[in-house]
């Protein structure tokens, strides 16, 4: 029995389901050589939530792609990404099919652009159920229907036959995280996927995926800018920043200790959400300036320019990734101290 | 509350605007009529903010849409200092809105691609022919600076070569040139980055003193309105659920939408518990609504009477007003709402 | 509630693309980019070039070198092949030059094509962005008139106007007229519906903008390239209607020089000297194809849909 199928003993053993060493992407674009993604490292294991964390540009999206084998031809992609042991990094397509969908899934943030409209919802479940088994067309359908009822869609049977546009946000959604578990993946990776959706909306489907998660089995790694939604609902936490993970530690942790956060841009996003035990009209501490220019990337810290207590050995060398505290990791020369708030 | 002085006569008066949209099916025939917004009144006093929370559907932008005339609201009145811009056509209103300013949600829709960010800026002057090109010209100037922007560096950019956050300045510099008195920010920051939109909500708070600015601020992250509101108003499927001072709303809720809302949050707080989603089932069709009161299909305390009588407006501390047949005001409700500190059900 | 746009500066000629912030534009190669970057250029300036080339040829030429007639040939000369003395493609049955009715003719082509086009987008245009902009009565009244123009078979209008009033260029440029005016009346009313509810739309009418000077200003500069890659493919089309008018006989009247002409004459002989219809056939298709290549660069560039 391998040791993975089991959440328990796979935690006692260590035993991880996805391993990133090192995951770097970088591809030419208008003569300019971009890195996306600078050498990242993460771990999954079954039965456990990881949350990326980080804003539009950091990366988070490309390293899963990358994972995935969904980034466009002429990107350069090194490192390694394990998935049960198989190296997935510099697999051909036909290949990585054969993992994806048995073995990983994606789902997207826009249900409306990633089905397709002129196909009934039922079908494109099915579709998805015979991509990677060889079942008869009617075999296909009971298990669409399964599907659909196990994404808790009501009255599956009736809403098989309904069109994209018939169904509301949440809905198409759930059509999505069907299709996506057609093959019963062993790792979910949910890119902003409730990003579209209104709050109540996503507070029921990131209940369903927990749910599904413990009745599969799954691992799932959730990519959103959202930290509310980490904090709620993630076991393990990486931040990401300029194609680099800045700090990485347990949600609890990361949330649950005042001034537990210690590189100063999770601290910097933290202190920018609106809370709602603040004061109307509070003015946020504000970081200014932008994200660097992937193409661009200044030596030393990536955030430095914009970081509210830089120092000269910030702006030469950058900080490495490193396990200060157990189960914690930042790169920060001058992290936050406890209780610190800027 | 603020420390400026807040004048008892409403700067906006909206009563019973009603505002409809016919829905086509695919290949353009009629496919029904949706009542966006079904009839709702609220006031907004000189150098306050109202902030409208809802979720997609709630028809909180149509009704936005709406206070401009931009389309005219099927009925209902909108008393801007006091004129009614729905009885107004043409120039008058043109001069009655002049007041009266917009900031759209996508920072890049609302600029036109074709012009420079200076002549973008300039618009509202030279339409209202106020000064000549030089006196426009320091205008424009001293806007960009009040957003932030180095004059020199941006005023001759297009709007492709702007980032959203840059882009969204320059949507409020336009929109505070001619110092209008309300300004309405329809989702004005949702599509920006967390520490970018820190920067323009600090922006519109700075504006909003140097510059006596009172906002309808609409937006669906409760947290987002709650920080940037003196009043708060909820709205479901086109009708205005409870409306009332920001803190009041947020710590007792009175419509079991609004705390299921708050409930659906997810929180950065320590210790916060994972929240449990207390709404059942989907939101209804906007082309045939429930009756009576609009939330009762999926609301936990629905009676008989919730689908036979639309609830009326009724007050139940001072100035927080509640639309609920039996809104949840006994003691023995949750009082907290928002950060869930106490529960003993962490997990 | 879109996801966050991107802050950093994405690559690409310096600009930042403003839209969802998935992957950054494809990851090619730089060898790969820079050969589309040539096929780019080349799908431009070819058509271009070739374009101007022949209107070169049409108009200048004549003003700097000494052509023979394109009306009126030397019986004796009949029938000279190519690159005979003083006849760079030599004559036509009857004598004329063929390469003089080939310059002749694309002056009238050109014209036709030229005129008809700035008509219909002048007048087509006026129209369409005005029903489109105002809606209500001004656009139904404004539709219904052009509706009877695409009524109107616009061969079989030209057909009656030359029975009629006799065949002359300015004939033909009328007829075609009425077609080209509800072509791109259609074509700037769809545009303009397009443009019309776009926030920025909102936003100018909100500062206060009047009417027409928002059209102007607004609405003009975002469709002007849509107009001008459909003027290119119209260009054309009226050619070709004009070299047919000219064929069937009701167009320019013989012995003005035409392409359609041409054609006509050289069906006499077209099974012995196929020639004489395939020279201006080939002139034809070359022309139009080359338009509407061009057409289709700056559609690329431009990225109108």
């Amino acid at each position: 029995m391998d040791v993975l199928d089991d959440p328990i003993a796979a935690a006692r053993t260590g035993a991880a389901l996805l391993e990133v060493e090192d995951l770097r992407v970088g591809f030419a674009a208008g003569g300019r050589d971009v890195r996306a993604v600078n050498g990242v490292s993460f771990r999954v294991s079954p039965g456990r939530t990881l949350a990326i964390i980080g804003e539009s540009g950091s990366g988070k999206t490309v390293s899963c792609r990358a994972v995935m084998g969904l980034l466009p031809a002429g990107t350069v992609v090194t490192g390694s990404a394990r998935l049960r042991g198989a190296e997935l990094i510099g697999l051909s397509d036909s290949q990585l099919r054969k993992h994806r969908g048995a073995d990983m899934a994606m789902v997207f943030q826009d249900p409306a652009r990633s089905l397709n409209p002129t196909m009934r919802v039922g079908a494109q479940v099915a579709e998805a159920v015979r991509a990677h088994r060889a079942v008869s067309r009617s075999q296909a359908r009971e298990e669409a229907v399964e599907l659909l009822r196990l994404v808790r869609i009501p009255l599956p049977d009736r809403r098989y036959h309904e069109y994209p546009h018939q169904l509301s946000g949440g809905m198409r959604q759930r059509v999505m995280i069907a299709m996506a578990l057609a093959c019963r993946p062993r790792l979910l990776i949910a890119d902003e996927a409730t990003t579209a959706l209104d709050v109540t909306t996503q507070a029921q489907i990131m209940e369903l995926l927990l749910d599904l998660q413990a009745e599969l089995n799954m691992a799932l790694i959730m990519i959103s800018h959202d930290l509310g939604l980490a904090a709620s609902y993630a076991d393990d936490v990486v931040v990401m920043y300029a194609g680099k993970i800045v700090e990485q530690a347990p949600a609890r942790r990361l949330f649950g200790t005042r001034g537990a956060v210690r590189m100063r841009y999770t601290r910097a996003l933290l202190d920018a959400i609106p809370r709602l035990d603040r004061p109307a009209h509070t003015i946020l501490p504000v970081v200014g300036g932008r994200p660097p220019d992937p193409a661009a990337l200044p030596p030393g810290c990536p955030f430095a320019p914009r970081c509210p207590v830089t120092a000269d050995d910030c702006l030469t060398t950058e900080p490495e990734l490193a396990e200060h505290v157990e189960g914690h990791r930042w790169a920060c020369w001058h992290p936050c101290q406890n209780g610190d708030t800027p | 509350m603020t420390e400026r002085e807040i004048s008892p006569q409403p700067l906006l008066s909206v009563r019973e605007v009603v505002q409809e949209f016919v829905v086509r099916e695919r290949g353009g025939a009629r496919g029904g009529v949706v009542q966006a917004v079904s009839g709702v009144s609220f006031d907004i006093l000189a150098g306050e903010t109202l902030g409208i929370v809802g979720e997609t559907g709630s028809g909180k932008s149509t009704l936005a849409r709406a206070i401009l005339q931009a389309p005219r609201p099927k009925s209902g009145r909108v008393v801007f200092r006091g004129t009614d811009l729905a009885r107004l056509r043409g120039r008058r209103l043109l001069e009655a809105r002049r007041n009266l300013q917009f900031v759209f949600q996508d920072p890049f829709g609302s600029l036109d691609p074709k012009w420079r960010v200076r002549s973008i800026i300039a618009e509202p002057l030279v339409a209202q022919h106020a000064g000549d090109r030089a006196a426009r010209a320091r205008r424009v100037s001293e806007l960009l600076d009040l957003v932030g922007l180095d004059p020199a560096r941006y005023a001759r950019r297009y709007p492709r070569e702007l980032s959203g956050g840059q882009a969204q300045r320059v949507a409020i510099a336009r929109a505070v040139a001619l110092n209008p008195s309300l300004l309405i920010c329809d989702e004005a920051v949702s599509s920006l980055d967390v520490l970018i939109q820190a920067q323009v909500l600090n922006l519109l708070e700075r504006l909003r003193g140097e510059l006596g600015l009172s906002y309808l601020f609409i937006a669906h992250d409760l947290a987002l309105v709650k920080q940037v509101s003196d009043r708060v108003a909820v709205m479901y499927l086109g009708r205005m659920c409870e409306i009332g001072p920001g803190e009041s709303v947020y710590r007792q809720p009175l419509h079991p939408y609004t705390r299921a809302l708050l409930d659906s949050v997810p929180s950065t707080e320590p210790g916060a518990a994972r929240s449990a989603a207390t709404i059942k089932g989907e939101p209804p069709s906007p082309i045939s609504p429930p009756s009576g009161c609009r939330f009762r299909t999926r609301c936990p305390r629905a009676r008989d009477r919730c689908a036979e009588q639309q609830p009326p407006p009724v007050e139940h501390a001072p100035g927080h007003v509640v639309a609920c047949h039996f809104p949840l005001i006994s003691d023995e409700e949750r009082p907290v709402a928002g950060p869930q500190a106490g529960r003993a059900d962490v997990d | 509630m879109a996801a966050p746009r991107p802050e950093a500066a994405l690559p690409g000629p310096g600009l930042l693309a403003p839209g969802p912030p998935l992957l950054p534009s494809a990851g090619v190669s730089p060898r790969r980019l820079a050969s589309q970057r040539l096929g780019r250029a080349l799908r431009l300036w070819v058509p271009a070039g070739i374009v101007v080339l022949i209107l070169a040829t049409c108009f200048l030429l004549p003003l700097v070198t000494r052509m023979p007639s394109p009306t009126n040939g030397n019986i004796l000369d009949a029938g000279d092949p190519p690159f005979s003395p003083g006849h760079w493609l030599g004559t036509d049955p009857v004598g004329v030059d063929v390469f003089s009715q080939l310059v002749y003719g694309g002056q009238v082509a050109f014209e036709v094509g030229l005129a008809v086009t700035a008509i219909g987008v002048v007048v087509g245009g006026l129209l369409g962005i005005t029903a489109g902009y105002f809606g209500g009565w001004v656009d139904a009244l404004l539709s219904r008139v052009v509706d009877i123009l695409i009524a109107f078979p616009a061969l079989v209008l030209a057909l009656a106007i030359a029975e009629g009033l006799g065949p002359s260029e300015v004939h033909v440029i009328w007829a075609l007229s009425v077609f080209s005016i509800p072509a791109f009346g259609r074509l700037s009313r769809g545009a303009t519906l397009v443009v019309r509810d776009l926030e920025f739309m909102v936003a100018a009418r909100l500062a206060g903008t009047r009417g027409w000077r928002v059209i102007a200003r607004h609405v003009l500069p975002n469709i002007l390239p849509g107009l001008v890659t459909f003027s290119l493919l119209g260009i054309g089309i009226v050619i070709i209607l004009e070299g047919a008018l000219d064929y069937l006989g009701y167009g320019i009247p013989p012995p003005t020089a035409s392409w359609g002409a041409m054609i006509a004459n050289g069906q006499t002989v077209l099974t012995a000297q196929p020639e004489y219809v395939l020279i201006p056939s080939v002139v034809l298709v070359v022309v139009v194809a080359a338009l509407n290549m061009l057409g289709d660069a700056l559609r690329e560039r431009w990225g109108v849909r």
